[in-house]
């Protein structure tokens, strides 16, 4: 069996990429794009540490940076979505239309 | 020692502007006084420069100086820089004689928001004379540029029924022509850097590079400085902005319009175009393309005036003839064609203005322009049939009057250079009397028709006032027109100079330290200067 | 503890380069511990005057910079120069601006103040905090920063729908774009082998461009385009501009704005990114057409000017493909300018929206001239700046950067921008015929000018003015800045 490289991380990587951007782009649901976000989040994490492996603790360190982040922003997300589903009673992205896109 | 006399003269009306801030704006008289004080103060210092600009008439040279190169923002070589000739100086006067006519005309033609409109008039004398002093291109630029605001304002606020529209035409229309112009300024300013590596806007420094830049990339840049130009003078195809302009603007506005701002176009030709680019304005083609355009400009604007239905449209119409035939003086290119050029420049602002403020004074009285509601107004106006007799006469070119000498002398010249020309631009005099004189006969004579027209009381002493300095003017230049010609002797013939300089018959009178260098051969520096997609940029 | 680790660690010198983020923090901190603790009522005008002092502080606290030698800190994550200390002295002053046009509208939209001035200074914070790092990962965090707290603030108007539907499109779309950024970055990472600036210009300048570099500065790009709005990734802007309160609407379109430009500055310019100038070319030409084509239709005086930032952010970006040497000046000095202008437009639309901005349509505008010269009259500035009439910083703003693009051969970009800044005229006259040459639909007097927005108006408009008639200074230390950069 080959030894798994650093390119398998970057395909596996770029793979939750496409599916996340694809996920924001057709999802509905504001929460399954919010979802979505955090999985090119983690994409961007794989490939992080996967690039650690290369060029040293670096990409690890960051990729933590990126996690609380994601977090703190998934905090803020999920609040304004509170205060906006108070308003409109409803989470779905195509009801999202008092202002025209 | 330098003097400040330009400063002054270019200042006075903004104190005014920034001094009736400060008045309350219920206080309209107090407000129509300051207005006119300060017109008339801006009219009185520019006095004394005719005896001082006349001691130095055939000196060569930009004459009173005011600033240095590179003193306002010396990061990119733009500099408060003043200095006039022969041909600025004429300029200069018109316009603070006019500036003052038209205030004092709009009296009692104003009544609504006194205090802004005296204002932003105030602010547009202080842009135009910019215009004609600068020495710097970014100087020229941001006062051509600012112009606009207040002009758009006095359109749009105080204009007629459809002035909106005219106001933002008026607006688009010449901003799209001025970013043209802008581009082929930054051009000009480029290449004197490679060329000297000097950066920097002041005009007759770039007089020595820019007739270096070859042919094939000049032609471009004639053409974004000419579209530019033409569009403010106007010349015929770009002309639609300006009856509908002149017809909505207030009075004393159409009269600035004609009488100065559309001279700042043809002020341009010859300042601009003709020095910085004299290999291009010497090639037939382009010069035959601007003939024919100046020649179509007159019949086109002769033949439409005829048809007008309305008095104020005539006039509009008929300026587009006349500045056909300024045009025509420039690109004739001959020391004749080019002074009579400015003369009529000087003549069509006197005589036009006066036409407009003839019809603002019957709109004033009845509140119509229709030529039909009108007839036999010499009856019950006498004095106002005299001028306005005097006036007509002037603008359609009877010996005696001022309009004779300045078309004339353009014909004149024209017809030295081809006689087809002047054949072609004759029939424009011609229409111009008729119809003038069929519209005098329209309005003035006969008996009164309509009843509306029997209690129109005559001109009151203001508006005798507003008249005076015109017809004096008129027949002044009419009558004795060789001091005009002297002034414009030394300007026009070293630009005659500049573009040909094997004219025979001026090499006594020009200083050589003072022209453009002649087409050099220095193709790689040139190249760089000016890069190919130059020509991308014209197809667009 | 040896001495060789104290050493290492920050010295006095470096708080000092980013002291301005470390006084707006306290102040950004204090006043989300006095928001509990003072009476509802009074709290809106104490804690904005505290805010008010912390802007105050922080501009000091910028100018103090310039007195200290330019240099890194903490690691080489943030580096002060000239080049940041002109975007801190930007941002700063802008929400200075802001935070004295919030006085009136907290009280008249009846808004909770504590919060609200805390996360304007906390955004400040990101903002100057990016406008100085030179490091990937700190650039991330700041950027994050100044996000979330536009975020909150794009829907403070909560219980108004129009609003927090705003904020999530701006959630949305903005952290989706800073997804995008942080998958540039990782894979920029991967292609140099650092996240500093400065070392990865020297890979990339050193070998051959590996492809991967190719793809982080295109993905990059495309995540700091969203958060100027640059087409083609402007569609969130006229929505969240509509939607947020009109205060954080001149905010978030000046100083993110220019913070994040300052940002582009850097990754573009001094990591010699590759293959910028076609990205910046088309990206250019689309956002000065689509923006001013999309405001010529627009009756809502806050999605006009959307559109316009739009354009404006094309205008801007023409800068940034010319040379160097004229582009990084140019492009330092219409932000400045724009700063100014936009910041003073919003301060004008924000007092006359009146509660639950009930007037911001054009009609809306209808015969201010009379009914309010003043207001009118500054707004007018602000909107001829816009257009770039001369005597007016946006004029020699577009003046710097077309001649910087010609200057490198941009015809074609340059010919485009100036026709597009005729175009553009159009639209910002239709304000001012509105307000000048239209009778006014409603007699009610507008709200007399209270002192905040006054000198909001004042400090904006004397701004503008400055850059349009002695744009010297401004220009001379923007080359001075730009030359440290490359």
């Amino acid at each position: 069996m080959a030894p798994i490289t650093t390119l398998h991380y970057l395909v596996v990587a770029a793979a939750l990429f496409v599916l996340g951007v694809v996920g924001v782009l057709t999802r509905r649901n504001v929460v399954v794009v919010l979802m979505s976000i955090e999985l090119i989040l983690n994409a961007v994490n794989l490939n992080l540490v996967a690039f650690s492996r290369i060029w040293g603790l670096q990409g690890q360190i960051f990729s933590i940076f990126v996690i609380t982040d994601a977090a703190a922003e998934a905090a803020v997300g999920l609040g304004i979505l509170i205060a906006f589903f108070r308003n409109k009673e409803t989470v779905n992205v195509d009801e999202v239309d008092l202002l025209k896109w | 020692m330098q003097s400040h006399i330009l400063s002054m003269i270019l200042f006075t009306p903004l104190v005014g502007a920034i001094l009736l801030l400060f008045v309350p704006k219920d206080n309209k008289d107090a407000i129509r006084w300051i207005g006119n004080i300060f017109a008339a103060l801006g009219l009185l210092v520019s006095i004394p420069l005719v005896p001082l600009f006349w001691a130095q008439r055939a000196e060569p040279g930009f004459k009173f100086l005011e600033g240095t190169a590179n003193n306002w923002i010396p990061s990119i070589g733009a500099g408060y820089n003043l200095g006039i000739d022969g041909i600025s100086f004429l300029l200069i006067m018109l316009t603070t004689l006019l500036g003052w006519v038209s205030i004092l005309s709009s009296w009692t033609a104003i009544e609504t928001r006194v205090k802004e409109y005296y204002i932003w008039f105030l602010v547009l004398q202080t842009g135009m004379l910019g215009v004609f002093m600068a020495l710097d291109f970014f100087l020229f630029f941001v006062f051509w540029e600012a112009m606009l605001v207040p002009m758009y304002l006095l359109i749009g606020i105080w204009g007629g029924p459809r002035k909106l529209y005219a106001a933002i035409k008026f607006f688009l229309y010449t901003l799209f022509g001025s970013v043209l112009m802008l581009l082929g300024i930054l051009f000009l300013y480029f290449n004197h850097h490679t060329l000297t590596g000097v950066y920097t806007f002041s005009i007759p420094e770039l007089y020595k590079t820019a007739p270096q830049i070859p042919f094939h990339y000049a032609i471009w840049l004639f053409l974004a400085f000419f579209i530019g130009f033409a569009i403010k003078v106007p010349m015929f195809p770009f002309h639609t902005w300006l009856p509908d302009a002149h017809v909505e603007a207030p009075t004393a506005g159409s009269v600035i319009l004609a009488g100065v701002l559309l001279k700042m176009g043809t002020y341009g030709m010859i300042r601009f175009l003709l020095p910085f680019f004299p290999g291009v304005a010497m090639d037939t083609r382009v010069r035959g393309w601007m003939i024919g355009l100046s020649i179509v400009g007159i019949l086109y604007g002769a033949l439409v005036s005829l048809m007008q239905k309305d008095m104020k449209k005539l006039v509009a119409y008929s300026s587009v003839s006349h500045l056909g035939f300024c045009t025509l003086g420039i690109f004739a290119l001959s020391p004749l064609g080019l002074s009579g050029s400015v003369l009529q420049q000087v003549n069509h602002g006197i005589s036009t203005g006066a036409l407009f403020l003839i019809v603002g004074i019957l709109y004033e009285r009845r509140h119509t322009r229709e030529i039909s509601e009108y007839g036999g107004i010499s009856n019950v106006m006498p004095v106002y049939a005299t001028i306005t007799m005097i006036m007509f006469l002037s603008s359609m070119g009877l010996p005696l009057l001022n309009g004779f000498v300045g078309e004339f002398t353009i014909l004149q010249g024209a017809f030295m250079e081809n006689w087809k020309w002047a054949a072609w631009s004759v029939p424009g005099v011609i229409l111009a009397a008729a119809y003038l004189l069929w519209l005098y006969q329209r309005v003035f004579f006969g008996t009164v028709t309509n009843p509306k027209n029997e209690k129109l009381h005559d001109l009151t002493p203001r508006e005798v006032l507003t008249f005076a300095p015109l017809v004096i003017m008129a027949f002044w230049i009419g009558l004795y027109p060789k001091p005009f010609f002297e002034i414009l002797e030394q300007p026009v013939n070293q630009i005659v100079h500049t573009v040909r300089p094997n004219y025979p018959g001026l090499n006594g009178v020009v200083n050589a330290s003072t022209q453009p260098t002649m087409p050099a051969t220095e193709p790689e520096a040139l190249i760089r200067a000016v890069p190919p997609a130059a020509n991308a940029k014209g197809k667009k | 503890m040896t001495p060789s680790t104290l050493q290492t660690l920050p010295q006095g010198i470096e708080y000092v380069r980013i002291l301005p983020e470390i006084v707006l923090s306290a102040f950004g901190i204090v006043i989300m511990l006095l928001d509990p603790l003072v009476d509802q009522r009074r709290s809106s005008r104490m804690l904005g005057t505290i805010a008010l002092i912390g802007s105050l502080a922080a501009i000091a606290a910028s100018q103090y910079q310039t007195q200290c030698p330019p240099g890194t800190a903490f690691w080489d994550m943030v580096r002060v120069d000239a080049f940041s200390i002109f975007f801190h002295i930007v941002v700063t002053t802008v929400t200075a601006v802001v935070i004295l046009t919030s006085f009136e509208y907290m009280d008249v939209q009846q808004l909770h103040a504590g919060e609200y001035y805390a996360l304007v200074l906390f955004g400040a914070v990101g903002m100057c905090l990016m406008s100085s790092a030179v490091e990937l990962v700190l650039i991330f965090i700041a950027l994050e920063i100044s996000s979330i707290s536009t975020y909150i603030l794009a829907g403070y108007r909560r219980r108004v729908a129009i609003s927090s539907e705003s904020s999530v499109k701006y959630f949305l779309l903005g952290s989706f774009a800073t997804a995008f950024f942080l998958y540039g970055v990782a894979l920029m990472f991967g292609a140099t082998g650092s996240t500093s600036i400065a070392k990865i210009g020297e890979t990339l300048n050193a070998g051959p461009v590996p492809l991967l570099a190719y793809v982080a500065i295109a993905l990059m790009f495309v995540g700091l385009g969203f958060k100027v709005a640059a087409a083609p990734f402007h569609i969130w802007t006229p929505d969240v501009y509509e939607g947020a309160p009109a205060p954080i609407v001149g905010f978030m379109s000046t100083a993110p704005k220019a913070a994040v430009f300052a940002v582009l500055l850097r990754v573009l310019f001094e990591a010699h990114a590759p293959g910028r100038l076609w990205l910046i070319w088309v990206v250019a030409a689309l956002s000065m057409t689509l923006g001013n084509i999309g405001a010529l239709v627009q009756d809502n005086i806050k999605r006009l000017l959307a559109y316009s930032s739009i354009a404006h952010a094309g205008y801007l970006l023409v800068a940034f493909a010319a040379l160097p040497s004229s582009g990084i000046p140019a492009a330092m000095f219409y932000t400045a300018a724009y700063a100014a202008m936009n910041v003073g437009c919003f301060a004008v639309i924000s007092h006359f929206a009146s509660a639950g901005e009930r007037r911001v349509t054009l009609e809306d505008y209808a015969g201010l001239g009379r009914r309010s010269p003043i207001l009118a009259a500054t707004l007018t500035l602000f909107l001829l700046s816009l257009i770039g009439i001369p005597i007016t910083g946006g004029f020699f703003a577009k003046f710097y950067v077309f001649s910087a693009a010609l200057q490198a051969d941009l015809v074609g970009l340059t010919v485009i921008g100036v026709l597009n800044s005729a175009v553009g005229a159009y639209y910002y006259l239709r304000v001012i015929v509105m307000m000048y040459m239209r009778e006014p639909r409603e007699e009610t007097p507008v709200a007399p000018i209270p002192f905040g927005l006054g000198a909001a108006l004042a400090i904006s408009g004397f701004a503008t003015l400055y850059l349009g008639l002695l744009p010297g200074r401004v220009l001379e230390y923007a080359r001075s800045a730009a030359a440290l950069l490359r």
